[in-house]
């Protein structure tokens, strides 16, 4: 990939990465770069997953009690940390998608009626 | 919720199955092993920074980013030097201040007493409780039967203060020196540098006569000599061995406000149970679990007993108080009040500082907003605040505690004698590990007391606000302002209770130094010459000496008078009882008492003491002629009040005494002979021929004329005297006048260390009055120059500072003297003359204060009426 590329992919809004964290490890556990691959296949290559994030971020949701980790063996027979969501993550999950659907109408709405001014 | 911290290879792992991960993928993707490690190594970024964040967030290396912070804290702040130089002083006063006062606090107060079993020890006298009198000092009889008849000692030593003269290699001096028993050192614990103590034969008075130097003697008199030890000394006349020298600080016991330190002591005591006059003073160690209250309800049987067997000792029982106490309590209150005061500025130092932070901390919001749109966490910024204030509060703590070791030598300078006998250590200013443990701590506390308040409300940036506010001079919420007026109008408060504290100390100083001692100590000058050995065991021999050196010394240029006495006017209590004709056999336990003084022809005159009736001692009163007395008024006031009290009779001693009688031939003006703040005593003068004991007259005192100083004469009288008997010792040569001060000096030391303070508090005060309102005159440069372009008068705008000024500095001044009249109550042993609640200090304060706040207020408000509406308007 190109830097042209990296740069014109969208940076992540500070917090949405928890959430798109969670919502990616409903389909079960994963390691840390298949999280940040899954998020940016599923956003078709639009959100870039910055890995210095992300790392403090599992940490952060870790120490919550949202997700938890265990050493496993990946798909090629590599050692690797996977992370899997918890009750208490699951909760936070669909509270934390609510909350953003609300944020993103409320945003979508505005944006909407500006460009119908201008 | 607790769980186990992950280990920092658990996370390199974790990264570089990360990594491999990817190289997989991208190789499955078609790409050669290099380009796939290149790329995935490129995606991850920079592996080392996301380890740091990993320990960041995990708090691993907390204090790696320290230094990162120390050192940007030292750029920051050589970026502001005027703020930075202002911060440092303020706190390095502060912390100064504190660490002197604490200092003093330590040595005399905290600092462990430097004798075994220390909190077992207690000084013994015995008290009277129904007539008043307290710390007496007993008999052998009574020591004996307290030591044998109870249990509550585990030993006890006793000694009797007395003085040497020493003659033999070199002049002859005269010393304080202790007659002590075998005992005293090992009860104490403290064992001699030099040689060794007394052995329980030496008690024995026909055992060997042994000395032990002290070690200012050794020094003074022997230059440290070592072979000393075993050399013959001849004290009194008589020649002792010298065994041992006790080391320098041996001389917490003598910390009482009149305890002198002994020179030497000496072997001898000889304890008789059959003795009862009251000479002897003891140290006793108590057994565990007992505390000195219990001890002397144990001790009362027996002086019950003891008093049905002599009767002289009826009403007498053992008093017992805590070496600590002793040592210390007469500095507890002052240095209580002192340390509190000085708190006090520690907390306006502490103010000031929020207040500069926040202002500071208003200014630097963009950088905030900014570094916080970055990814700083509020933590960390927080952090990197409180560091900076860490790196300003440390330089500021290094700058005070060299301020302290000056003060220390200044507080030293005004301790009165007895502080300094408990706290040698204190006049060197030298810095114990323990102060210095203080100052730090202080140090690190100031930085959290005054920093995290301005930290947290700096690190936690209202986004928007900043942003709208961007390019615009104000930036402060009005949360924070109001905080900011909170801080000034607490500074306020508290340098109100400080200057009403210090104001209360300047009127006490300013009465003791009114009271009319009822003499004149100016331009007097005392000497005293003791008189001993086989040349002066003859009275006459004494006459003959005192005659011929007060008239040689009348003749010098530049003497008034000369004359002598036993004690000098404000040497304390040497009662004695007495009984009048007219009531010969008052009930025991209301014999009366006075002060006895024994004074040569003129003591008088030289000393200025008026007398009210009768006449003075003159040459005529002598062995052979009719014994005479000259009272003071308090006493013709107690015992013939509205007589006539010329003529009366009284005999000195019990009713059953056989002394003769003693006839009034004049009555004397009241004297302040326990300083100025205690009341009057009655006293009896005895004329020196005529002592019936052997009171020696010791005390030289030569009143110089007007335009003669009486240190001048030092040299010429001692002349005098050594012309008379070259073999006589000149010792205390002092001016009354300083005599006269000396106890005062507790008080003048609270008075110049309390104006010290306030005057420091006021300034800061009126600095944090001042910082507030120029910043706030900053930010409104814009609502001013609106308010003058439409028309408001330079008077008006001048109103508006001052006015604010005006509402902080009386919100302060009410909150002060709310505090001040509930906190200088503390003070009232500290004063004298007035009360705690004194009008005119408090008014006195009130004004200054104000007038500090409006000045203070002032120098913003000019500027703000120099604001040209224009350019303010053009400003924005």
């Amino acid at each position: 990939m190109s830097t042209q590329e990296a740069e014109e992919r969208l940076e992540l809004l500070q917090g949405t990465l928890d959430l798109l964290i969670l919502r990616t490890l409903i389909f079960g556990s994963q390691h840390g770069q298949g999280i940040a691959r899954a998020i940016q296949q599923t956003s078709e290559e639009e959100l870039l997953v910055e890995h210095g994030a992300l790392y403090p971020a599992l940490q952060r949701l870790e120490e919550r009690g949202w997700i938890s980790a265990r050493w496993g063996t990946s798909a090629n027979n590599r050692k690797a940390r996977f992370y899997s969501l918890t009750a208490a993550g699951r909760k936070q999950l669909v509270k934390e998608t609510a909350r953003w659907e609300r944020l993103a109408a409320a945003i979508g709405r505005i944006l909407a009626r500006e460009a119908e001014e201008s | 919720m607790l769980r186990r911290r992950r280990k920092t290879t658990d996370f390199s792992a974790e990264t570089e199955a990360h990594i491999q991960l990817e190289i997989e993928r991208l190789q499955e993707l078609g790409l050669s092993s290099e380009e796939a490690q290149a790329a995935a190594r490129r995606a991850f970024g920079n592996v080392t920074q996301a380890q740091e964040r990993f320990y960041e967030a995990s708090r691993w290396l907390w204090w790696h980013g320290l230094w990162q912070d120390v050192r940007f804290g030292v750029r920051m702040l050589a970026k502001t030097p005027g703020f930075t130089v202002v911060a440092v002083l303020t706190l390095a006063l502060g912390i100064g201040a504190t660490t002197v006062i604490f200092s003093a606090v330590y040595a005399v107060l905290l600092k462990p007493l430097p004798f075994r079993n220390a909190d077992r020890l207690v000084a013994i006298w015995k008290k009277n409780p129904p007539r008043g009198w307290a710390r007496n000092p007993f008999s052998p009889a009574e020591i004996l039967a307290w030591r044998n008849e109870t249990g509550v000692f585990e030993d006890v030593a006793a000694f009797t203060q007395t003085s040497c003269v020493l003659n033999g290699a070199g002049e002859a001096e005269e010393d304080p020196c202790e007659i002590a028993s075998s005992n005293l050192f090992p009860l104490l614990g403290v064992a001699p540098i030099r040689g060794r103590t007394f052995s329980p034969e030496e008690d024995k008075p026909e055992g060997p006569r042994v000395a032990i130097l002290s070690y200012g003697l050794w020094r003074r008199r022997f230059g440290a000599d070592e072979s000393a030890i075993g050399r013959a000394i001849e004290v009194n006349h008589a020649s002792y061995t010298i065994v041992g020298v006790m080391p320098a600080d041996f001389s917490h016991l003598y910390a009482t406000p009149y305890g002198t330190v002994p020179a030497m002591w000496l072997s001898g005591i000889a304890l008789s149970p059959t003795r009862t006059d009251n000479d002897h003073l003891g140290i006793g160690r108590l057994k565990p679990g007992i505390d000195p209250r219990q001890a002397e309800a144990q001790l009362d049987p027996v002086s019950v007993r003891i008093e049905q067997a002599y009767p002289d000792l009826k009403g007498w029982r053992a008093q017992l108080m805590s070496v600590r106490t002793m040592v210390s309590g007469d500095t507890r209150s002052a240095l209580a009040v002192l340390m509190g005061a000085v708190i006090f500025v520690l907390l306006i130092a502490c103010a000031n500082m929020a207040n500069l932070l926040l202002a500071r901390g208003a200014s630097r919001a963009m950088e905030f907003a900014v570094r916080n749109a970055l990814g700083a966490g509020q933590g960390r910024m927080v952090r990197q605040l409180l560091t900076e204030n860490l790196v300003m509060t440390l330089t500021g703590g290094v700058l005070g505690v060299l301020l302290a070791s000056l003060g220390c030598k200044g507080m030293a300078a005004l301790a009165p004698r007895f502080m300094l006998n408990s706290a040698p250590g204190l006049a060197s200013g030298a810095a114990d590990s323990r102060v210095l443990a203080f100052a730090l701590l202080t140090v690190l506390a100031t930085t959290f007391v005054f920093g995290l308040a301005p930290a947290l409300q700096s690190a936690r940036p209202q986004l928007t606000e900043t942003l709208k506010e961007t390019g615009r001079s104000s930036g402060q919420s009005p949360r924070s302002r109001r905080f900011r007026s909170v801080l000034v109008v607490s500074e306020i408060a508290l340098a109100m209770v400080l200057l009403v504290g210090a104001g209360l100390m300047v009127r006490t100083l300013a009465q003791l130094s009114r009271v009319d001692l009822g003499f004149n100590p100016a331009h007097i000058l005392t000497l005293r010459v003791p008189l001993s050995g086989d040349r002066y065991k003859q009275p006459e021999a004494q006459v003959e000496f005192w005659a011929h050196s007060v008239a040689a010394i009348q003749a010098l240029p530049g003497v008034e008078s000369a004359s002598i006495s036993r004690d000098l006017p404000i040497d304390g209590w040497a009662g004695q009882f007495f009984t009048t004709s007219d009531r010969p056999n008052p009930p025991a336990g209301q014999v009366p008492d006075a002060n006895y003084i024994v004074v040569g022809p003129d003591y008088f005159r030289c000393l200025q003491i008026p007398l009210r009736r009768g006449r003075s001692f003159n040459e005529h009163d002598t062995e052979t002629a009719r014994r005479v007395v000259i009272v003071n008024e308090e006493l013709a006031r107690l015992r013939w009040p509205g007589q006539d009290p010329l003529g009366k009779q009284l005999r000195v001693g019990s009713p059953s005494s056989k002394e003769p009688w003693l006839s009034v031939v004049g009555v004397a003006a009241n004297v302040h002979s326990e300083g100025p703040d205690f009341g009057y005593r009655a006293e009896m003068y005895i004329p020196y021929r005529q002592f019936p004991w052997l009171l020696r007259p010791e005390h030289l005192l030569v009143r110089t004329s007007g335009t003669t100083k009486p240190e001048d004469l030092v040299k010429a009288v001692v002349r005098e005297v050594h012309h008379v008997d070259q073999a006589v010792p000149v010792a205390d040569i002092a001016t009354l006048e300083q005599i006269a001060r000396e106890p005062m000096m507790e008080q003048r030391m609270v008075m110049a260390l309390m104006v010290s303070f306030a005057g420091l508090a006021l300034m800061l005060s009126a600095l944090g009055t001042y910082s507030v309102l120029s910043y706030s005159i900053a930010q409104r440069t814009r609502e001013i120059g609106m308010r003058m372009a439409l028309g408001a008068q330079r008077r008006n705008v001048l109103w508006l500072v001052v006015g604010g000024g005006a509402r902080l500095a009386i919100l302060g001044i009410a909150v002060g003297i709310a505090a001040a009249l509930v906190l200088t109550r503390l003070m009232t042993d500290l004063l004298y003359g007035v009360r705690a609640t004194d009008p005119v200090t408090f008014g006195t304060v009130t004004v200054v204060l104000v007038a500090s706040s409006l000045l203070a207020s002032y120098i913003p408000a000019r500027r703000a009426i120099n604001v040209d509406p224009i350019v303010a308007l053009r400003h924005e």
